[in-house]
């Protein structure tokens, strides 16, 4: 198990979290006027329903439990975004996430980090969101690891 | 637009759409950095982080880069929005996208959210399911971010 240090210390089958937390308007608003997505349905005041892009923010939210080391020796490239929403997330749902990290690998010198996040309504314990995060640890690749 | 219906017609495979392009200013990227410690708080204040690759030249340069890139889910999050657009607000509570990240959005490039639809279904048990292409390109058509979309109808 690699939690407990660093986000550059994760490793596969390390589990991240359970996370709880109350999905509030202000966030799927606040969220969501950043990107300029400025539909009623997120920037209403009722029924309001979480973009499945916010899933995203729930692996730092991750990283922050499970890494109290933070980032580590360099900036993260998050390269790559896939999620199956089941069922919407509402504002004032109480929400649980895990991660998994499913996959590292080193490729051309660079540290990729591959994981899964899943999204559940406490109250009822429904899968709402299934998001599959890519990250590589550095944008510059290893010198070491390139000269072999 | 209330989203998909029975009423919906089905759009057919090939037809394609597309926001007008959008610069990808210093601002837009510094919303982005700003909003993700915002978010966390979640105390109806604004709140900032330390320097990102994102907003902060130095910053980027030391990491290897040519200067501050976007963070890849701005372009994500436009082609969501050309979804809601085209199909509506309802795409939001059952739909696949993926997006993948293959060249980095500098500052002040175009970006144009595009999408085209390659598959519709439509049978009685899981309603109508559209398949698209979705991708953002630069205003010299390079791409710049690609992906894959399934929206739903109802009873899907």
């Amino acid at each position: 198990m690699a939690t407990g240090g660093t986000v550059w210390d994760l490793d596969k089958g390390d589990v991240l979290g359970p996370v709880e937390y109350r999905l509030s308007s202000f966030v799927i608003r606040e969220y969501t006027h950043a990107v300029e997505l400025h539909h009623p349905v997120f920037q209403g005041v009722s029924d309001q329903v979480m973009p499945p892009t916010l899933v995203h923010l729930d692996k730092l939210r991750l990283y922050k439990h499970a890494c109290p080391g933070g980032t580590g020796p360099s900036a993260r490239i998050h390269f790559e975004y896939d999620v199956e929403v089941f069922a919407p997330a509402y504002a004032g749902d109480l929400l649980r996430v895990t991660g998994t990290v499913e996959d590292r690998y080193l490729k051309k010198g660079r540290d990729y980090v591959v994981m899964r996040i899943d999204m559940e309504r406490v109250e009822t314990g429904e899968l709402l969101m299934r998001y599959t995060d890519r990250v590589i640890l550095a944008f510059e690749p290893k010198k070491e690891a390139m000269a072999s | 637009m209330s989203g998909l219906n029975a009423a919906f017609p089905a759009p057919p495979v090939g037809a394609e759409f597309r926001l007008q392009g959008r610069p990808m200013t210093r601002e837009r990227m510094r919303w982005y950095v700003d909003a993700q410690p915002t978010v966390a708080a979640d105390d109806g204040r604004i709140h900032t982080q330390e320097p990102t690759i994102h907003d902060d030249d130095e910053y980027a340069k030391s990491q290897g880069l040519p200067g501050i890139i976007a963070d890849g889910m701005v372009s994500t999050n436009w082609i969501m929005g050309l979804l809601i657009d085209v199909f509506g607000e309802s795409v939001v509570r059952r739909m696949k996208l993926s997006t993948k990240y293959i060249a980095p959005i500098y500052e002040d490039q175009v970006v144009i959210p595009c999408a085209r639809v390659t598959r519709t279904v439509k049978e009685a048990a899981t309603g109508l399911q559209i398949e698209l292409d979705v991708w953002c390109e630069d205003d010299k058509q390079t791409m710049l971010t690609v992906g894959k979309a399934t929206v739903f109808g109802p009873n899907a």
